[in-house]
């Protein structure tokens, strides 16, 4: 799966990805198409690079040969079409040709800036020059090109008589003339290079996915740097300590908002978490979701510290899964993914996100159905987080509670605008299956309706 | 003259029927050491040689637009930037290339890249394409050349308010601007609080419209409306008229430096004005001289 698949499903991704700086198009499509890779031996060594990458990128992010690097990728035009036209044998025209030469050159200034950074060995770039001078018949050293008179005898006395025609203005008649021969010559020696070019077809390719592989390295360098990722460990589970969700705290942030990090870990099995309305469980489950994916991408993750389980895949319900297009009620979408994630977990090691199941369904068969999801995913080998309100479920699980809201936790009058400030987000181990009962008081602190608060007390008392 | 030109255009120019009305055009003939910019498409068809110096990594309908040095001289179509965005990084370009003057041909009715912010001057070129009646075209030029040569406010106010990027402000009798909370001028009609509680200079930072010219004249007397300049300007002249008889007087931020106002003859239709008595009836009416771009010698 592909990380531009897995945006989809996560919008938290998304925003990982509108924070990073890519130099070039190149880049951006180079992260897009990165892999969810499951490889361990190839996540380490991705993470090894990046984390070179970052310590380079410390040493020398004003300095030279970093702005140098930089300002090659950001004259990187991705040539995906061109490069597709010349393994064709399909003549280039002058333009791509400019293209071409504009590549040859970009990755010869590149080549020597990451040298000049001491990255020659993580980002290898093949030797451009050949293709440089086929295109540079004078040895201008530039990156200006047309159809030298040096390509074709036949031109300069053709261009002579042109110019001459031209300032002096001349048979138009001669003058056309000329300048059919000229486009004649011109598409012989556009035909020839091209045929000559055909040969570097790989070398080229290569250039242009190791430039716009350095792009992407540099991007989640920087990216680490700004947020204070951390490398990963690879483990037999899951666990963060100070878990941020890079999305919300920066919501949070902006609207001068408290931003609470959370130390979670999570083993193959399932693990429920319970808590009050407004404690984050549904935002703990997006975190998680989020920080596998950018681990499984070749980048580090949101928290102090981190150890990862590399598993097979994401599967998530979470969310208002209602589809009035198929016509299908929220229970009824809901309950179907839910189906398959048991099936895909039957074969697979996943990473199960469910929030509040059956939540849309009358509680005597939720509560049921709720169980036996529980029974069935803590039996497999698949690392389930499920959050709920329903309480008194039975089976043996792991079970997480968030703290939530704490009276006197700080020093202002308590409003439904201060109310985040009054909620610790932590979790705890919770060995009561009773779910806390705090739905009431949330609504009152909220301001809701007298009448119905009191009156809902009342049915409980009875 | 030694400047070094470099040429481009909003539309498509130097092709040798009008793409719309396939009557007869004049092809762009481009002199040795000028820079143009134009698409793949338009280059690949160049009757020139010419040296590619740089390729946009924007692509448009017709390729990705190109910059080239002519070498020999000869004809090419041009085709440019679509946004003043674009534009204005051509001309920046341009201008790292050794180019003194960047010549920008224009469109019809785009007035947008005439804004000070993208380019230092203008030539309003006008002609039978605006009007066949010689008597329409004066006033159509006469009111746009009125609405270019708009006051400027102080240097001051200017700092105060260029900076302002939405809205409908007030500027008090300091020269202190204060937003009015109407995000856009189209929403001026659900303005809750009188808008001319600090006084009656309003600066709009978008668009100015007629129906807030006409909103305007009922609020008030001798109300000033600044703008950023000319080319937010969208109004008819029948309403600029009834804000004026109130009193209303526009200003703008910064003034576009008209250097000439010419004359095409021709329409796009084919037909042919009067040159002489049509500059005549221009010159007298904008009280400048008014150049036949087809007579002006090369």
């Amino acid at each position: 799966m592909k990380i531009k698949d897995l945006i989809k499903q996560d919008a938290g991704f998304q925003h990982i990805i509108d924070n990073m700086e890519f130099m070039s198009s190149a880049g951006r499509r180079k992260m897009l198409g990165t892999e969810f890779c499951t490889h361990a031996s190839q996540l380490q060594e991705e993470w090894d690079r990046l984390g070179i990458a970052i310590e380079t990128v410390k040493k020398y992010k004003y300095k030279r040969p970093y702005i140098e690097l930089r300002h090659a990728l950001m004259q990187l035009h991705d040539l995906q079409g061109t490069l597709a036209n010349l393994a064709s044998h399909t003549t280039l025209n002058e333009v791509e040709l400019f293209e071409i030469k504009n590549l040859a050159q970009l990755t010869q200034i590149a080549a020597s800036a990451i040298d000049g950074l001491g990255l020659g060995e993580i980002l290898p770039l093949p030797d451009t020059k050949e293709v440089f001078n086929l295109l540079d018949p004078d040895h201008t050293g530039i990156t200006n090109f047309y159809i030298y008179d040096s390509y074709d005898i036949r031109l300069t006395p053709l261009r002579r008589e042109l110019n001459a025609l031209q300032t002096s203005d001349g048979d138009p008649v001669r003058i056309s003339e000329l300048l059919a021969q000229q486009n004649e010559i011109q598409n012989d020696v556009c035909a020839r290079l091209s045929d000559q070019l055909t040969r570097w077809t790989d070398l080229l390719t290569t250039a242009l996915e190791q430039l716009a592989y350095a792009d992407l390295l540099l991007a989640k360098a920087e990216l680490a740097l700004q947020w204070e990722l951390s490398r990963p460990n690879i483990g037999d589970h899951i666990e963060y300590t100070e878990l941020v969700n890079p999305r919300l705290k920066e919501h949070n942030e902006k609207q001068h908002l408290r931003y609470q990090p959370v130390d979670v870990a999570l083993y193959p099995g399932i693990c429920i978490i319970t808590g009050a309305n407004m404690a984050g469980k549904t935002v703990l489950l997006k975190s998680v979701g989020t920080a596998q994916i950018m681990a499984q991408c070749g980048m580090f993750v949101p928290a102090s510290k981190a150890t990862v389980k590399v598993v097979e895949g994401i599967v998530t319900s979470i969310g208002d899964e209602q589809d009035e297009m198929n016509g299908l009620s929220s229970y009824a979408a809901e309950i179907i993914k839910i189906s398959n994630i048991i099936n895909t977990c039957r074969n697979h090691e996943m990473l199960v996100l469910i929030d509040e199941p059956a939540r849309t369904t009358n509680p005597v068969e939720g509560k049921a159905l709720v169980q036996a999801i529980i029974k069935i995913l803590n039996s497999m080998n698949s690392t389930t987080l499920v959050t709920t309100h329903y309480s008194g479920l039975s089976g043996a699980c792991r079970r997480l509670r968030v703290k939530g809201f704490v009276e006197g936790m700080a020093d202002i009058p308590l409003t439904p605008q201060s109310i985040n400030r009054f909620i610790d987000y932590s979790l705890t181990e919770d060995t009561n299956d009773d779910v806390p009962h705090e739905a009431l008081r949330i609504a009152a602190i909220l301001g809701c309706d007298k009448e119905m608060i009191t009156l809902a007390k009342e049915y409980i008392n009875q | 003259m030694d400047a070094h030109v470099g040429v481009t255009s909003i539309g498509v120019d130097g092709e040798q029927v009008d793409s719309v009305f396939a009557t007869a055009k004049p092809e762009v003939i481009l002199y040795e050491g000028t820079h143009f910019i134009t698409s793949e498409q338009h280059y690949l068809k160049r009757q020139t040689v010419s040296v590619l110096e740089a390729v946009d990594s924007r692509r448009t309908a017709l390729g990705p637009l190109v910059t080239a040095r002519v070498l020999v001289r000869g004809k090419a179509l041009l085709s440019g930037a679509a946004t003043t965005g674009i534009l204005r990084q051509h001309i920046e370009q341009l201008g790292s290339m050794g180019v003194d003057i960047a010549i920008v041909d224009g469109a019809l009715s785009r007035l947008s890249l005439a804004s000070p912010t993208v380019t230092d001057a203008m030539i309003l070129a006008t002609g039978a394409a605006v009007s066949a009646n010689i008597k329409q075209l004066v006033s159509k030029t006469k009111f746009l050349y009125n609405l270019i040569l708009l006051d400027e406010v102080s240097p001051d106010l200017r700092e105060r308010l260029s900076n302002i990027s939405t809205g409908l402000w007030a500027v008090d009798s300091e020269g202190e601007p204060h937003d009015l909370g109407i995000a856009s001028v189209f929403l001026i009609d659900r303005a809750e609080k009188d808008i001319l509680r600090f006084g009656k200079t309003l600066f709009a930072s978008g668009a100015v419209s007629d129906r807030l010219l006409r909103v305007l004249a009922t609020k008030g007397k001798d109300i000033i409306l600044i703008t950023r300049d000319f080319t937010k300007l969208f109004i008819t002249p029948e309403a600029y008229t009834e804000f004026t008889r109130r009193g209303g007087k526009l200003m703008v931020l910064q003034r576009s430096r008209l250097i000439a106002v010419t004359l095409n003859p021709t329409s796009p239709q084919g037909f042919l004005l009067d040159s002489k008595s049509t500059c005549d009836a221009l010159s007298e009416a904008l009280q400048t001289p008014v150049y036949d771009v087809k007579k002006i010698v090369q």
